[in-house]
C-alpha cells in the first residue's frame, strides 16, 4: 500500500462516502422510529396478509413482528442493497476504470511504485468506503434502538449478522467490478460490465422468487446469498454463505489487482 | 543510459512499432521525431513500463523497463503527452501527492521550478489553461531531480516565451549531466537542445542523426528583395539555385552552401531579407522519401 495514495484517494472520495453513510444512517433510523407506529396496526397486519407471499419475498419482507424484521424487510431488503451495490459499482469505476480511460493512472505509474501496489491501494480505497457506509448504518441502527425505540428491543446478534453478510454481499459485488475496472480500457464498458451484471444478478433473483418454476435461477445470484429477512428469523445458515461471499470478492480483487499489473496500458 | 533493442510491439489491428533499435547515452539530449500515428508515444510507453514488448527489449540504466519497472521509474521523470490529470485537485495537491508517493523529503527544486515557470499551484487543475497545465506537468517530472527525463511533445500549449523558459530548463538539465529523450515537432526546440535526432514513421526507425548533420541537410529558402533590377539578372546568372523570382523579389534556397551565398549577395544591394526554414520533419521525409525513390 502507497500511504500518500491512499491519504489522497480517501480524501477524494470522501465526499461521496459521506453521503452515501448518512443517507443509509438516516434512512435506517427513519424506518426505525416509524416502527411503534405501525407494529400494533391492525390494518397494516391484515393488508401484509392479503398481499400474494412471492411479492413479500421479493422485498425480503418476512413479517412485522419485531423491530428487526421490520428493519430488516423495509430497509436491507431492498433499499440498502440498492446503495451498497450503486457505490461499489460507481466506486469501483472511479478509482480504477476512469484513470484508465483519462490516462491519469500514468502520473501514478510513474512514480515508483509497482502497479498491484497502486491497485492494492485504490482497492482498500473502496473497502475503506463500504465499511464507512456498513459500520455507519450498523451504528444508526443500534442508536435507534436505544433511544427512538423504547418498547422493543432490536435482537442484537442477528442485526450484526445481517450486517456482516451485507458487508460481504457488498465485498462480492466491489470483488468484481474493481475486477471489470482493472480490466477495461473504457470507463463505459467497465460500467456497463459491471453494473449490467449487477442488474442480472437481481433479476435472476427477482425472478427465482416470483415463480417455483424459475427458483433454480436464484442459485446464479449473488442476492440469494444475501436474506435478511430469513436471518432475522434465524433461519440461515450464515456461515457458509459469507464464505461463499468472502470467496467471490477475494477473487475479484486478487485477479482485477493480477491482470492489471501484467496488461498492456494505453495511458 | 536508455537501450532499446529490437523493440516491437503489434497491437492486434496490425499497427505498432518494429525492431525499434537505438542508444541513448548518458548525458545526452535525444530528440524524437516523427508524424502522428508514427509510433513515438508507443516507443515512450515501453519505457515507462506502460506496455509489454511483443519483442526485444527496452532498458533504462540497465534495468529492464518492463520487469523492473519500479527500479526505472525511481529514477526517471516522466511528462505524458496528454495532459490528463487525476480530478478535483489543485496544482500543488497534485504535486504534494506525486512527491509523497515518491517519497521525497525536500521542496526545493520543486519550489525554484514553480517560481521558474511562473505556475500559479493554487489554482484548481480543471480551471488551468492547456499551458498552465503543461507547466504543472513539467514540474511533476523534473521535481525529483531525475537521471532520466523523457518528455512527449513538452511545449505543446506553452506560450514562445515558456518555449524559451523551457529550452534554458533543459539545457540546465543537460549540464547537469542528465540524460533527456524527447519527442517534439518544433525546429528550433530541437535545434537548440538535441544532440541526435530520431525520426519515425509507420512504427519503424527511418534514421539516427548528428544534430549537425541535420542542419546540413536544413534547406533554407530565403527571400530577397533587392534594390536594382540588374542585380537579378547577376543572381540568376550565379550559381545559386533560385526557385522564384518576380520583379526586384527572388527567391534563393539554400543548403549548407551559406558562404557562396553571402558571397554572391555581397555584390548586390539588398532592400530586405526574410528566412524561411525548413520544418524538421519536413527535411527528414524529404531526405528519406527521395533517397527511397533513388533505390
Amino acid at each position: 500500500m502507497n500511504g500518500s495514495l491512499y491519504k489522497h484517494m480517501i480524501k477524494a472520495q470522501a465526499k461521496t462516502i459521506v453521503s452515501y453513510s448518512v443517507g443509509s444512517a438516516f434512512y435506517i433510523a427513519l424506518i426505525a422510529a416509524i416502527y411503534p407506529s405501525l407494529a400494533d396496526s391492525e390494518a397494516i397486519k391484515n393488508y401484509l396478509q392479503q398481499l400474494p407471499d412471492q411479492l413479500l419475498k421479493v422485498f425480503n419482507i418476512t413479517g412485522m413482528g419485531n423491530l428487526l424484521e421490520f428493519i430488516a424487510g423495509e430497509y436491507y431488503g431492498l433499499l440498502f442493497i440498492l446503495i451498497g451495490s450503486i457505490y461499489c459499482i460507481t466506486a469501483a469505476n472511479q478509482l480504477m476504470a476512469r484513470p484508465i480511460d483519462r490516462g491519469s493512472m500514468a502520473y501514478l505509474l510513474a512514480t515508483p511504485n509497482s502497479r498491484r501496489t497502486i491497485a492494492f491501494t485504490q482497492a482498500l480505497v473502496l473497502l475503506t468506503g463500504l465499511a464507512a457506509i456498513v459500520v455507519s448504518t450498523t451504528a444508526a441502527g443500534f442508536a435507534a434502538d436505544a433511544w427512538l425505540v423504547t418498547d422493543d428491543a432490536l435482537d442484537r446478534e442477528r442485526f450484526l449478522e445481517i450486517n456482516v453478510v451485507g458487508f460481504l454481499l457488498f465485498f462480492a459485488i466491489s470483488g468484481y467490478s474493481f475486477f471489470f475496472s482493472a480490466m477495461a480500457n473504457d470507463e463505459k464498458r467497465a460500467l456497463s460490465l459491471s453494473g449490467g451484471g449487477t442488474v442480472l444478478f437481481y433479476s435472476f433473483d427477482l425472478i427465482g422468487k416470483l415463480t417455483e418454476k424459475a427458483e433454480w435461477l436464484r442459485y446464479g445470484s449473488i442476492f440469494a446469498a444475501f436474506e435478511p429477512g430469513n436471518i432475522a428469523q434465524g433461519q440461515v445458515e450464515w456461515l457458509p454463505v459469507c464464505l461463499l461471499l468472502l470467496a467471490i470478492g477475494a477473487i475479484g480483487y486478487t485477479a482485477g489487482i493480477g491482470f492489471f499489473a501484467k496488461r498492456d496500458l494505453p495511458l | 543510459m536508455i537501450e532499446l533493442q529490437q523493440l516491437t510491439k503489434v497491437f492486434p489491428n496490425g499497427k505498432g512499432i518494429f525492431d525499434v533499435t537505438l542508444t541513448v547515452r548518458q548525458g545526452e539530449v535525444f530528440g524524437f521525431l516523427g508524424p502522428n500515428g508514427a509510433g513515438k508515444s508507443t516507443t515512450i510507453r515501453h519505457l515507462l513500463g506502460f506496455l509489454k514488448p511483443t519483442k526485444g527489449r527496452a532498458s533504462i540504466n540497465g534495468f529492464d523497463c518492463w520487469r523492473e519497472s519500479v527500479r526505472v521509474q525511481a529514477s526517471v521523470g516522466y511528462l505524458p503527452g496528454e495532459i490528463a490529470f487525476p480530478e478535483g485537485m489543485t496544482g500543488m495537491e497534485l504535486l504534494d501527492l506525486l512527491a509523497g508517493m515518491r517519497r521525497m523529503n525536500t521542496t526545493r527544486h520543486r519550489d525554484e521550478l514553480i517560481e521558474r515557470l511562473q505556475l500559479d499551484v493554487r489554482l484548481p487543475i480543471r480551471k488551468m489553461s492547456k499551458g498552465t497545465k503543461q507547466k504543472v506537468g513539467l514540474v511533476a517530472a523534473l521535481m525529483h531531480e531525475p537521471d532520466v527525463i523523457i518528455l512527449d511533445e513538452p511545449t505543446s500549449g506553452l506560450d514562445p516565451l515558456m518555449q524559451q523558459t523551457f529550452i534554458d530548463l533543459i539545457r540546465e538539465e543537460k549540464q547537469k549531466g542528465k540524460t533527456i529523450f524527447l519527442s517534439s515537432h518544433i525546429f528550433p526546440e530541437i535545434e537548440r537542445t538535441c544532440d541526435r535526432v530520431a525520426i519515425m514513421k509507420d512504427g519503424r526507425l527511418m534514421a539516427v542523426n548528428d544534430i549537425h548533420e541535420l542542419q546540413s541537410m536544413q534547406r533554407k529558402l530565403f527571400d530577397v528583395i533587392l534594390a536594382r533590377e540588374e542585380d537579378v539578372a547577376r543572381l540568376l546568372a550565379s550559381p545559386l539555385e533560385i526557385i522564384r523570382h518576380a520583379g526586384r523579389r527572388v527567391c534563393i534556397a539554400v543548403q549548407g552552401n551559406y558562404d557562396a551565398f553571402i558571397h554572391e549577395l555581397a555584390q548586390c544591394k539588398v532592400q530586405s531579407l526574410d528566412i524561411h526554414a525548413q520544418s524538421l520533419e519536413d527535411i527528414f521525409m524529404h531526405y528519406y522519401d527521395r533517397r527511397g525513390d533513388e533505390r
